[in-house]
């Protein structure tokens, strides 16, 4: 038992740190809410030549075999710095493809990903925006040797910029809850997908992608037919500790800048940290980004092992998304008006923790989840004893 | 990183579930809900030797003084089964630590063993009438004279000096120095002619609460001293360094399983009494705004989790936290007391009565939780002085 980091683990996530401080400024993450792509592919390449983009991806495929962990250790760099590059839905997809995909599939996609040479991206939320099964009411028809899909989805990152999608749908007509979902690895330029850009608060690139009958080949599936839930599943859990990474990574580069700012800034003749009002702030600041970041590092851990860590997953999530949330508008608040300035840097990181608490689970969907987990499986729990067989979405 | 413990340390947290099992009978666990706030009973005492005997006692501190020289988290484990049940064997607020780290040849010597042993108890003399917090402000007075000091004044609030063998004190030296600089820390039989002792009951006494329940105590003291002559060499420290001293053997008190447990508990209590109990036929557990609540709860207290085995992970690497152990005492009180009251929402009326009463809910545990979970947020450092350390010592945040 031993929470802290290794000294490897402490060099990589010291490397990371220092080439974005140096590649990435601010000026570039607002440069990129302003333009079509949304990354600079310089840099992107870049990262992928210094092993980032194939950290947990397999030396075959030109990666590095290392851990999620790792990986997460990397992405919270990526938070801190709010590098405009689509690291999160790339990887998203590539751990499912490598997980979960064919040799041909694998072959056919992470090669180029590990090299900089494709992003990727997934597809799940429809008009109903929960992370759940039931929410899923695209349409996989069998049509020969493949399948015809008709859908509309929401908030699709990075689709502008993915030459893959990964598209959860239904495969079987009338299907319920977890049954007849199928995953299928789509071409975004195939004929009858169309998307349109979403206006966010964080100025990312979100898509509304409808799916016009919309031909795949029967290759293109990642799974069985009908019983990919446990496939989409595990994406969505490794997707979602990936991003708590990135939020405790953003959030506390966040609450530094305020700790910075109180210490320059005066007010009724003393800098405003010396106040204990700002300061019990800047504590509690620190101990929920401390908090945050414990449970996610336990989550990622435990996938690491190969245990089941959904229950993991969840409470990291529903714990950063309120107090990521508390840290950014914590450190809005003790910068008085400038924070509110569009020309001061402080909002890109509010903005951006702000829009990932709305990622990849709500924070009363994931208590739901622990909550099941909990009070509906019989047995007595435990504090520090794992609890598993019934939390599932 | 590494989340799991060793298959060692299972086996040695299974060992102690099996001892548990076989040695905390139904007797020596009524023996110790009654004598919680009387000292300890002869039952109690003889599964104590037991306990020691299998070396699970002070398991971090070192052999030449009767420890183990183990490992922290080996200690936390122990710890974390033995406290379930009432045992105290982290040595957490014994004063061991700053006695170790503080004391001279002779005190490790006599101290260290016997504290292990469960023959030597300490009441800590703190807290005076006009220092509290804020606890430089002390004004009881220690007087060279010869070989001995004349002790006189006042303190409240010492914990178990009714059957403490020794007190554990703090007295002021140097009347002209700073007052952090001239205070000095004394080790001492509670039997030393001049030592009074006073009861002062608290709202969790009539009925006493049960086990386990957060604060839980029935029964402080105030103490007296009046010419009280005490050799220089019950001196713990050198003289006028009692403040670091006693700042540093609190920081190292402030960590640990018996800490994070005590505002942990209810949640575990909660969520296994929802899922076997209903009131006529509805369990809370069906409500979906119990349900998230409860999860929030379960959530938190995690990070409580965390944060003690992170401060742990520190001591282990042979580091000093600097922030990490006021944040883990941040977080296990308040989250002690948004659980308590969160269940007190759950339960509603119910969750009002106490032991004894028609309707009680597992012997008033909740109720009396309601009365007293704050109180780990007052005491051994509050919380508004933990986040000062937390902003001033972590974060480098000016003095107002
Ligand atoms: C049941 C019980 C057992 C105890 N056992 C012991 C014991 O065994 N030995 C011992 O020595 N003491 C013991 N104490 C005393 C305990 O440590 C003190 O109560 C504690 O230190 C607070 O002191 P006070 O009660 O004088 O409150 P005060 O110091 O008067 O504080 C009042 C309030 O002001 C706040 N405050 C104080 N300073 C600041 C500041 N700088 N900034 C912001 N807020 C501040 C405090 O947090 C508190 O909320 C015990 C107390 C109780 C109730």
């Amino acid at each position: 038992m031993d929470v802290l980091l290794t000294d490897e683990e402490e060099m990589l996530k010291n490397s990371a740190r220092e080439f974005l401080e140096a590649e990435c400024s601010p000026e570039l993450a607002r440069e990129m809410e302003r333009d079509d792509l949304g990354y600079p592919p310089q840099l992107w390449k870049q990262m992928a030549t210094l092993g980032w983009v194939g950290m947990a991806l397999p030396e075959r495929y030109g990666g590095q075999g290392l851990s999620l962990t790792y990986l997460g250790l990397v992405m919270e760099e990526v938070g801190r710095h709010i590098v405009p590059v689509p690291l999160h839905s790339t990887m998203t997809a590539a751990l499912t493809i490598n997980a979960d995909g064919t040799d041909e599939q694998r072959q056919e996609t992470l090669p180029k990903v590990c090299s900089g040479d494709m992003v990727l991206t997934w597809a799940f939320s429809e008009a109903d925006p929960r992370y759940r099964a039931e929410s899923v009411k695209m349409e996989a028809r069998r049509d020969g040797d493949g399948y015809i899909l008709n859908g509309t989805k929401m908030f699709v990152d990075n689709f502008n910029a993915s030459e893959k999608c990964l598209v959860v749908c239904r495969s079987t007509h009338g299907s319920q809850g977890t049954d007849g979902i199928s995953l299928f690895l789509v071409d975004t330029s195939s004929p009858g997908i169309s998307h349109e850009l979403l206006t966010t608060l964080a100025k990312d690139k979100q898509s509304q992608v409808v799916f016009e009958n919309v031909r795949v080949p029967s290759s293109a599936m990642i799974g069985e037919e009908g019983s990919a839930w446990p496939i989409v599943e595990a994406m969505l859990d490794r997707g979602t500790a990936l991003l708590c990474t990135q939020m405790t990574g953003a959030a506390r580069k966040d609450a530094e800048m305020a700790i910075d700012y109180s210490k320059n800034r005066l007010a009724f003749g003393r800098p405003v940290a010396s106040f204990q009002s700002i300061q019990h702030i800047c504590a509690d600041m620190i101990m929920w980004v401390d908090g945050g970041q414990l449970l996610t590092y336990e989550a990622l851990w435990r996938m690491d092992q190969g245990l089941p860590a959904s229950v993991e997953v969840s409470q990291a999530k529903a714990f950063c998304n309120e107090k990521c949330e508390a840290v950014v508008r914590s450190s809005q608040i003790i910068h008085g008006g400038i924070g509110f300035m569009m020309e001061f840097n402080l909002h890109l990181w509010f903005r951006r923790v702000t829009a990932w608490t709305l990622r990849l689970g709500t924070t009363f969907e994931h208590r739901a989840r622990v909550a099941r987990a909990l009070l509906d499986q019989p047995g007595k729990m435990r504090l520090g004893r794992s609890m598993y067989q019934t939390a599932s979405r | 990183m590494d989340f799991a413990f060793t298959p060692e340390q299972e086996q040695l947290r299974q060992e102690v579930r099996d001892f548990i099992a076989e040695n905390v009978t139904d007797s020596v666990r009524a023996e110790v809900e009654d004598a919680m706030d009387e000292g300890h009973g002869e039952e109690y005492m003889k599964l104590r030797a037991k306990i020691a005997e299998r070396g699970w006692i002070g398991i971090s501190f070192p052999k030449e003084y009767g420890g183990q020289d183990g490992s922290r988290i080996d200690q936390y484990i122990v710890e974390e089964e033995l406290a379930r049940v009432g045992v105290n064997v982290g040595l957490s607020g014994s004063g061991g630590p700053a006695i170790l780290a503080a004391g001279t040849e002779e005190q490790k010597q006599y101290f260290i063993p016997r504290l292990i042993r469960g023959e030597v108890t300490f009441a800590l003399g703190f807290t005076e009438p006009q220092a509290g917090a804020d606890l430089a402000g002390l004004q009881t007075r220690a007087v060279r004279d010869g070989d001995d000091y004349i002790i006189n004044g006042q303190k409240m609030y010492t914990s178990s000096a009714h059957y403490a063998t020794h007190i554990y004190m703090m007295a002021r030296t140097d009347p002209d120095a700073p007052k952090h600089k001239g205070i000095s820390i004394f080790l001492f039989p509670m039997d030393t002619p001049g030592v009074t002792v006073r009861p002062l009951w608290t709202i969790q006494n009539d009925p006493p609460a049960p086990m386990g329940t957060t604060y839980g105590m029935g029964r402080t003291n105030e103490t007296f001293f009046e010419d009280v002559r005490v050799p220089a060499s019950s001196m713990l420290g050198e003289e006028n360094m009692g403040w670091y001293v006693g700042a540093m053997g609190l920081n190292l008190d402030r960590v640990g399983a018996s800490r994070y447990l005590i505002s942990v508990r209810r949640d575990e209590d909660i969520v296994n009494w929802v899922k076997e109990n209903e009131f006529d036929g509805h369990s809370p557990s069906e409500d979906p705004e119990v349900r998230d609540r409860i999860a929030e709860m379960w959530i938190e207290a995690q990070v409580c989790r965390l944060m003690t085995l992170r401060s742990m992970s520190i001591v282990e690497h042979g580091g000093n936290f600097t922030y990490e152990g006021s944040a883990e005492k941040v977080w296990a009180p308040e989250h002690g007391v948004r659980t308590t009251e969160g269940i007190s929402q759950i339960l509603g009326p119910y969750a009002q009565l106490l032991n004894g009463s028609i309707g009680a809910v597992e012997d008033g545990v909740f109720a009396h939780n309601l009365m007293g979970s704050f109180q780990s947020g007052i005491n051994h450092g509050s919380v508004q002085v933990m986040r000062d350390q937390v902003a001033r010592r972590g974060l480098g945040m000016p003095r107002g």
